[in-house]
């Protein structure tokens, strides 16, 4: 073995330093300012009752199933329902939407009820201090139902007055059970009794409680809704056979009808004319729907219209009733057949009868849908006039006795359970602020509460939550740096088959598991909110991103950022800004 | 144990045998065998050590400045359009002092896209205080890399050991595969003299003004004229273990020698073939391989050389607007000693054509022929083609 070598001493002189270079705080070089900025995600601002979409799809998808329900709690008390009946707006506006496919919102709001209710969660939710005023609602629909629960978290008593045997309105006696099973329904009510509102059933309001405020309450909402069908105008309406569609839909849920054979028309295009027609089919009966314009222009839910056809509905288009002659025992009904000619004030387009010749259809009977009253005169909300403020979801009227608010159906342009839920929660912000600060406070304050651009409220904002911290600013898709997410296919609602479906009044929606809800979740791109994906921290070339314990969990260290803005662009999802430095007169 | 593998598996066994603990590279072309049976030993256990699969050469390099600054063994593998993009961070490696093992394999750079041998890629890093080997078969180049490690923590520079593509990277020998033991014993655990410690913190790299700058460059300049020094012993050291011993610069039959060749890489084992034929019919022919080229051993090929008539340098590279590069640096090493022969310089086996015995020959009969070159760039073998492009 060779001898080892001596160790000769190579010069070694390198840049080395034991001073910190902290002294040299680079942060003056800034000209840009980086800051974190959560905004509004699109579909927050779309949903009427304000949910906060993008953080609910963010704990959902940490597995946090019993804090993003909550989070849906903070703005509608009703997840199970509106997790089946709602029209998801929210979906068509969704960033994801222009990258792959809209986030399933709605099924994963479905979800989220649903595992709370097999978890038996009972939701922590923020109230405020008992209030000395009492708030009497009238009807115990969606809105009568929010406006109740909203109050009871702002801090007052609300006794609910219905006159029906049992609470839900709309929810108990329109809605076929297809779409939302009664236990859902009971169960969301209970828990809104929990909170302690309190509900008379069986206890009819008239003109006169109106005008004492039901025995000295300070404030009133009045939510009675739609109850009685619009009449076509047509001669021969009150044949026998022919029954409108509203007291149809009640007889199901009230049990007394169980079987209807035989050819039955439906007139009309919205929801009420499709649950009509769908709960026919159920009955064993073919239904036919008329409308006097297209299917594009029906006013019912396009996915309900889609089903209602699967399921074996029949649909013509453009054909207005003009008369309905008895017939062997039958019934015919004359159509003129329509056509369009341009659009009308209100959008929608406008029809004009085509021809002379009309059209006979021979039916077993005749259901009416065409549109829905108030019950009675006195439900109409005050249209001008002293003392009366119109709301986007409201009207107020200031009276000697105290503030009266009419919402629900009796007021929204669009008849949703989310715009009813809209409707009581406005109506609860509007009392609140009338009755702590008067009247001239209140528009001010529901500007305050807007998601983006509004109409929707945010009761979590309302309530100086962390969401009051968010920007009015809605996130668009060319804001979202989309290098960060990947491809991935929106999960597909599962369905009874169709064969199930006509043959029973059973949920046509199913669940989905716990995994594939959270893979959902995580589709959700979040936007506007910070997710603590650390792209900022990992990417800061100063490291000036600090973690912290405040509510976001970071922070960024002015002294030695140098205002590059690699995090601003890094960021997936638009929770921060770039902002040119302000530098004061003399810098 | 002998085997036959190719001179990238060589590559690999010494790295293993080396036990390296950091290896970062980037995977598709122009790479080569080596990472790829790296990698493969690391994902079986052969080999402790942590594969980085970055996301260019540059990040591949960067990588291993950050874990050799933490005082642990390194290696990459690149080649051509890879070492080019990994220009900057040669530097850094230097003047870091950081003592990295690449294997460098001479691959032509593009356009045209050509990935055949041609030794401009690491040349053209030449003064990027890299310390370069160039090999001439599988063995040399397996022995070269283990002797790598040893220089390049003696004298804290990075090593390139740099190999033939194809001709010496993809082609099979019998080569003798050390055994680990007596590997340990030639190249005991790193010790770095200075590394990062949370311990005791410091910041390397940092500025330095013009007070202090010229020093640190000096620094370097002795770092490598202590390679040039250490070399043979490194090799001795190595001949007393495993019984092989290369060096710096090889004369063969150089010593009454009136013409001598001068080659590197695997066009050496060629020319040896020729010089041996030549003596044989009394040519008074000598050959001298080239293989450490940075540190350049600038005394010892004075002497091979300046007693010679003429010498010949073969060039598989080119420097554009000057010659090959090979022949620039021995005239430049030559041109202080009075009466020094002229130097021929040839270019030849660009971009991977073959180099045979009989291109060789001819070399060797134009510089019997002529007085004196008449070009300092003499081409071989060009053909002719169309001198501007003709436009559809």
């Amino acid at each position: 073995m060779a001898k080892k070598p001596d160790p000769v001493p190579v010069s070694l002189f390198i840049p080395r330093s034991y001073l910190t270079t902290e002294g040299n705080k680079t942060g003056s070089w800034r000209f840009l300012r980086p800051r974190y900025e959560e905004k509004t995600a699109p579909c927050s601002a779309a949903c009427p009752a304000a949910e906060d979409i993008g953080k609910i799809e963010m704990l959902a998808a940490q597995g946090l199933f019993k804090d993003a329900w909550e989070a849906i709690l903070r703005e509608n008390p009703f997840p199970g329902i509106c997790g089946r009946v709602c029209f998801h707006p929210c979906e068509d506006v969704c960033n994801r939407g222009s990258f792959d496919e809209a986030v399933a919102i709605h099924v994963l709001e479905r979800f989220l009820a649903n595992r709370a209710r097999r978890g038996v969660f009972t939701p922590d939710l923020k109230r405020l201090a008992p209030k000395r005023q009492t708030v009497a609602v009238v009807g115990a629909g969606p809105a009568g139902l929010s406006a109740a629960y909203f109050l009871t978290l702002l801090g007052y008593r609300a006794d609910v007055f219905e006159a029906a045997d049992e609470a839900g309105g709309v929810l108990r006696w329109g809605i076929p059970l297809y779409r939302l099973p009664l236990a859902i329904l009971q169960e969301e009510i209970r828990r809104i009794e929990e909170t302690g509102v309190r509900i008379q059933t069986g206890n009819p309001i008239s003109q006169r409680d109106i005008n004492t405020f039901i025995e000295g309450h300070d404030a009133l909402f009045i939510a009675c809704g739609h109850g009685r069908s619009a009449q076509m105008g047509v001669p021969g309406e009150g044949l026998p056979g022919v029954q409108d569609g509203l007291t149809f839909l009640r007889e199901i849920r009230e049990g007394t009808i169980s079987s209807l054979g035989g050819q039955a028309a439906v007139i009309g295009g919205g929801n009420a004319a499709v649950d009509v027609a769908r709960s026919i089919i159920r009955l064993g009966g073919s239904a036919l729907i008329v409308y006097r314009r297209r299917r594009r222009d029906m006013p019912a839910f396009g996915e309900e219209i889609a089903m209602a056809l699967d399921e074996g509905v029949e649909l013509r288009e453009l054909l207005a009733p003009v008369a309905i002659r008895d017939s062997d025992g039958g019934l015919v009904v004359e159509v003129q057949p329509m056509q369009i000619a341009g659009t009308d004030t209100d959008g929608r387009a406008h029809i004009e009868p085509k021809g002379k010749k009309t059209e006979e259809i021979r039916v077993d009977r005749l259901f009416t849908a065409v549109g829905e009253r108030p019950g009675e005169a006195w439900y109409e909300p005050p249209t001008e006039g002293n003392g009366v403020l119109r709301l986007s979801h409201c009207v107020l009227q200031q009276r000697a006795s105290g503030p009266v608010v009419y919402g629900g159906d009796l007021t929204n342009a669009t008849k949703s359970v989310a715009h009813a839920v809209a409707s009581g929660k406005e109506a609860a912000m509007a009392l609140d602020t009338f009755l702590a600060e008067g009247i001239e406070a209140v528009q001010p304050r529901l500007a305050a509460c807007r998601v983006g651009e509004g109409p929707a409220l945010s009761m979590e904002i309302y309530m100086h939550g962390p969401r009051s911290e968010r920007s009015f600013h809605v996130v668009t898709s060319d804001e979202i740096n989309t290098a960060y997410f990947q491809f991935d296919p929106r999960v597909r609602q599962p369905r009874l088959l169709r064969e199930e479906r006509v043959r029973s009044f059973g949920e046509v929606n199913l669940r989905i598991s716990a995994n594939l809800a959270i893979r959902e979740a995580e589709r959700c791109f979040n936007c506007g909110l910070c997710n603590q994906c650390d792209n900022c921290y990992l990417f800061c070339p100063d490291l000036a991103v600090k973690k912290d314990s405040g509510p976001l969990g970071r922070h960024i260290d002015y002294d030695y950022c140098k205002g590059c803005g690699v995090c601003a662009v890094e960021c997936p999802r638009n929770a921060m800004i770039l902002e040119e430095e302000a530098y004061e007169e003399g810098d | 144990m002998k085997k036959v593998i190719e001179g990238s598996q060589g590559v690999a066994e010494a790295v293993r045998l080396a036990r390296v603990n950091v290896i970062s590279a980037y995977p598709i072309t122009p790479q080569t065998h080596i990472v790829e049976t790296l990698s493969g030993f690391c994902s079986d256990g052969t080999l402790d050590a942590r594969f980085l699969k970055v996301e260019s050469e540059h990040s591949a390099l960067a990588a291993l400045i950050g874990a050799a600054s933490s005082g642990v063994r390194t290696f990459t593998a690149t080649s051509s359009q890879g070492l080019a993009l990994m220009h900057e961070l040669l530097h850094w490696a230097s003047g870091a002092r950081l003592p990295i093992v690449m294997a460098e394999v001479n691959r032509a750079l593009g356009p045209g896209w050509n990935i055949w041998t041609d030794q401009t890629d690491s040349l053209a890093q030449r003064d990027t205080g890299w310390i370069q080997l160039y090999c001439e078969d599988g063995q040399e180049t397996l022995d070269t890399t283990l002797q790598a490690f040893a220089l390049a923590e003696q004298v804290n520079l990075p090593v390139m050991v740099v190999l033939d593509a194809f001709f010496l990277s993809h082609t099979y020998e019998p080569v003798d595969i050390p055994e680990q033991e007596a590997v340990d014993r030639f190249l005991p655990p790193f010790a770095p003299r200075f590394q990062l410690d949370t311990a005791n913190p410091c910041a390397f790299g940092s500025m330095v003004t013009p007070d202090t700058y010229m020093e640190m460059r000096r620094s370097i300049a002795a770092g490598m004229e202590a390679a040039l020094e250490l070399l043979p012993e490194v090799e001795e050291r190595f001949a007393g273990i495993f019984g092989r011993r290369w060096a710096a610069i090889e004369p063969v039959r150089c010593d009454d020698a009136e013409i001598i060749l001068v080659t590197s890489g695997t066009v050496t084992g060629t020319c040896r073939e020729l010089i041996g034929d030549l003596r044989e019919k009394g040519e008074k022919v000598g050959l001298l391989k080239v293989k450490l080229f940075r540190p350049f051993p600038v005394e010892a090929i004075r002497r091979v050389l300046a007693p010679a008539r003429k010498i010949a340098v073969i060039d598989r590279n080119f420097s554009f607007g000057a010659s090959g590069i090979f022949a620039q640096e021995i005239r430049a090493a030559l041109c202080n000693t009075p009466g020094h022969p002229p130097v021929f310089g040839f270019v030849a086996g660009i971009g991977g054509r073959d180099v045979t015995k009989d291109v060789l020959e001819g070399i060797y009969r134009q510089t019997v022929e002529s007085d004196r070159p008449e070009r300092e760039d003499l081409w071989i073998g060009l053909k002719e083609v169309p001198d501007a492009l003709e436009h559809p």
